[in-house]
């Protein structure tokens, strides 16, 4: 009977074949594979894993909305991989645009299962699954967890580390040290998926703005607070960041959600590193130069370049650069790789031009060490921070559409989210919420321009610095009412786009980081 | 019956307050249909599946069972079960706790490019039921491939033996059943996944041929922890004396945690 199972397996076996996408010439000047290539590449096994068991896990339904988007976004890369990979990319603009505008319009009430979705792209490329899967986990555990009411900030924030190492153990980590974006993008194949497929190359960096810009949403906001702004977010992400053609290049996680990447800046470099593999491979299979096995080779050294294993015992900051192994970072923001022009400090941000993130956005002074760290103001798309709430207000009221301010109070356990609709009215989340403010010179605001929870704790700041004393408290209409516009202190840094000047620039050499 | 239906209920409000996931695409036998696809539960992953089922037979009462099987996923591509198959009816209309079974499923190999999945399962039935004695193993072997994009096929091929069969049984029987899977509703729909089979299975007692079975269901993805399953078999054709049940009923519940 063994052997007629085995002579039923292997008449199985040879059922008609998928359908296959014809070959091509081969490339001559591609990447070889590396000669440490990690053993479980071959492994034969599914190895699915389960995620970290633990009470917050599918925290991220309190926010509906945000989880219905977050499980649609499952459907994108996978629908697109199974149109590529069976040989239907003419049609990738059109019909496969089509279903999964559909989706993410639509979005499902329950996660999408990717491999499913893809069937033949997972049978011929079932070990980048392995690698997508688990960091996929890593994001949607890390959501869980800033949505889970039933913990503190600093038990979400331990947990975050133990989910970092939980994810860490297995080899199919990706690496959280800064990488080189100029360099990972800097193959032949690069850039041939958003050049050929633009609205669905636009589709995908549209839910990647959604998956970094929601960390900041959720990181130390109370629980209660998510779900309103994710109205503004919400919204923003269908009407408008979906549909975006011209970024640069895609989102990255410092630029989205600063405050998170700034506290945890392995995993916002895991995350960028993850969506720069699915810009890889999105090139690799839209290239139709390559043959199918020039594909799975230069998808496998796509993954080795940003595996953990791949550079063990490596640091932040250090390492060749413009190379593989360039861990770079801007000195003040270490989850953030190396970015195309970038100097030191001062990297180009789609839609907002060359910016200086060790600054304030709005009055370009020098932003404070440690806390307290200011706000951060969201609108168009956009997350910056800056040093004060005169700052925020006045760059989200030079700013058109709704914005989101996150600020940081007397206590630091209570976090301020200030929300505008399109007319530039303020809702608060602390009702007797009282701010401070007495315009001086810029490099002092953190001190005249301040918001606390209660009139006491006002007075008592008052009462410690008695150059306030007849500073009158504003109430949020009076605070709100107030704009003294650009500062006089702002800098311009006036370069013209790298994203725009010959593309193959090489980025310039720049310390950067720490050394 | 009462005492079981209040069982399931229970079953089912323990199993929502877990916390985990289980796959409206990852099919394992009696859930609803008998045959298995060729993929363990995830490493790390503990499952609970619990399910009603109804037979009825042409000429004695019909018989009810609940079966639950706990599984743990202990290692990559492989996983041990504990399964408990409580009947009662029939003719004497007496409870039967069934044979307590103990299984072990090795995931050998997913789908890649046209090479089936490939899996076995090893189950070794206790005892603890009503007139059993000796251990009964069984021996499964399963491939899963796709056939075009989204359809699936999973072949899965059985050898029962028992160690110490009553004088009136086999001790080897044999058996076969070719399982067909698709999910419904692509590409805008994600939850849920017809089923069926065509299954024959030689039968226990000597002198009984094959019988012939048909089986449709359904796999619906309830939340992320969850799947509700549904489905109706029917032997259609037997040699010998083998015993027809003309329908049987099943529904059950799975979680993953």
């Amino acid at each position: 009977m063994i052997a007629i199972t085995i002579l039923g397996l292997s008449l199985f076996s040879t059922l008609s074949p998928a359908q296959d996408v014809r070959d091509v010439a081969k490339q001559t000047s591609l990447p070889s594979l590396p000669k440490d290539m990690p053993s479980w590449i071959e492994s034969t096994g599914a190895d699915h894993l389960f995620y970290k068991a633990a009470p917050y896990n599918w925290s991220i339904n309190r926010i509906p909305k945000f989880a219905r988007d977050m499980y649609a976004t499952g459907v994108g890369h996978a629908m697109a991989y199974e149109a590529l990979v069976r040989g239907q990319a003419p049609t990738l603009e059109t019909k496969t645009f089509d279903s999964i505008n559909w989706v993410l319009n639509h979005a499902p009430r329950l996660p999408v299962d990717e491999g499913a979705i893809s069937p033949t792209f997972m049978r011929r490329y079932g070990y980048l699954e392995k690698v997508f899967d688990w960091a996929h986990l890593l994001h949607f555990q890390t959501i869980d967890t800033f949505s889970y009411p039933g913990w503190t900030d600093e038990q979400k924030e331990a947990e975050i580390e133990r989910l970092w190492a939980f994810y860490s153990s297995q080899p199919y980590a990706i690496t959280g040290l800064p990488m080189n974006m100029d360099y990972l993008d800097s193959f032949l194949y690069s850039g041939k998926f958003r050049t050929d497929y633009p609205k669905v190359n636009g589709l995908f960096w549209g839910y990647h703005w959604l998956q970094t810009v929601n960390y900041d949403m959720l990181y130390r906001v109370p629980v209660r607070d998510h779900a309103p702004q994710y109205e503004v977010l919400g919204e923003r992400y269908h009407e408008t960041e979906l549909y975006k053609t011209d970024r640069d290049f895609m989102p990255m996680t410092a630029e989205m959600s600063p405050r998170f990447a700034r506290r945890f800046p392995q995993i916002a470099n895991a995350f960028d590193n993850l969506h720069m593999l699915h810009d890889n491979v999105n090139d690799i299979l839209a290239q139709p130069s390559l043959s199918e096995s020039q594909k799975q080779e230069q998808v496998k050294i796509a993954i080795y370049r940003v595996l953990a294993s791949s550079h063990k015992d490596e640091k932040p900051g250090e390492g060749a650069e413009n190379t593989l192994h360039d861990h770079r970072h801007p000195p003040s923001m270490p989850g953030m790789g190396w970015m195309k022009g970038s100097e030191e400090d001062i990297m180009w941000m789609s839609g907002m031009g060359w910016m200086d993130m060790s600054e304030c956005s709005h009055c370009s002074i020098s932003m404070p060490e440690g806390n307290p760290w200011g706000a951060t103001v969201s609108a168009e798309g956009w997350t910056m921070m800056v040093r004060c709430l005169m700052c925020a207000r006045d760059m989200a009221g030079e700013t058109p559409g709704r914005a989101i301010i996150r600020a940081s109070t007397n206590d630091p356990n209570r976090l301020l989210v200030l929300i505008s609709d399109e007319e530039g009215n303020w809702t608060t989340n602390i009702k007797e919420v009282v701010f401070l403010e007495k315009f001086g010179e810029h490099p002092e605001c953190s001190g005249w321009s301040r918001a606390f929870t209660t009139i006491g704790a006002l007075e008592r700041y008052v009462a410690a610095n008695p150059e306030f004393k007849d500073t009158k408290p504003l109430k949020l209409a009076e605070w709100a009412a107030l704009n003294h516009g650009t500062p006089d202190t702002y800098r311009k840094i006036d370069k013209p786009n790298p994203y725009k000047s010959g593309g193959g620039v090489p980025p310039p050499v720049s310390k950067g980081g720490r050394t | 019956m009462r005492k079981l239906a209040a069982t399931i209920a229970l079953g089912a409000v323990l199993a929502t307050v877990a916390v985990g996931q289980s796959d409206h695409n990852n099919i394992d036998a009696g859930r609803p249909l008998r045959f298995d696809d060729a993929s363990s539960i995830a490493f790390r992953e503990r499952a609970l599946e619990i399910g009603l089922s109804l037979s009825t037979f042409r000429r004695t009462a019909p018989t009810y069972g609940l079966r639950a099987e706990y599984k743990v996923g202990f290692a990559k591509n492989q996983d041990i079960g504990i399964t408990f198959d409580p009947r009662i009816g029939g003719g004497d209309r007496r409870l039967d706790l069934g044979n307590v079974e103990i299984a072990y499923f090795n995931a050998l190999s997913r789908e890649i490019n046209d090479s089936p999945a490939l899996a076995y399962r090893v189950e070794l039935g206790l005892p603890t039921g009503r007139g059993s004695r000796g251990v009964d193993a069984k021996l499964r072997g399963i491939a899963t491939r796709a056939l075009g994009q989204y359809d699936k096929l999973h072949l899965n091929l059985d050898i029962d033996v028992a160690s110490d069969p009553h004088p009136d049984e086999r001790r080897v029987a044999f058996g076969a059943i070719l399982g067909y899977s698709r999910p419904i509703g692509y590409p805008r729909r994600f939850d849920q996944t017809m089923v069926a089979e065509f299954a024959v299975q030689q039968g226990r007692t000597k002198g009984e041929g094959y019988v012939g079975t048909v089986g449709l269901g359904l796999r619906c993805q309830m939340d992320p922890r969850s799947v509700f399953d549904i489905g109706i078999e029917s032997d259609i054709m037997s040699t010998g004396r083998a015993t027809k049940s003309p329908f049987r009923f099943a529904i059950g519940y799975s979680v993953g945690f």
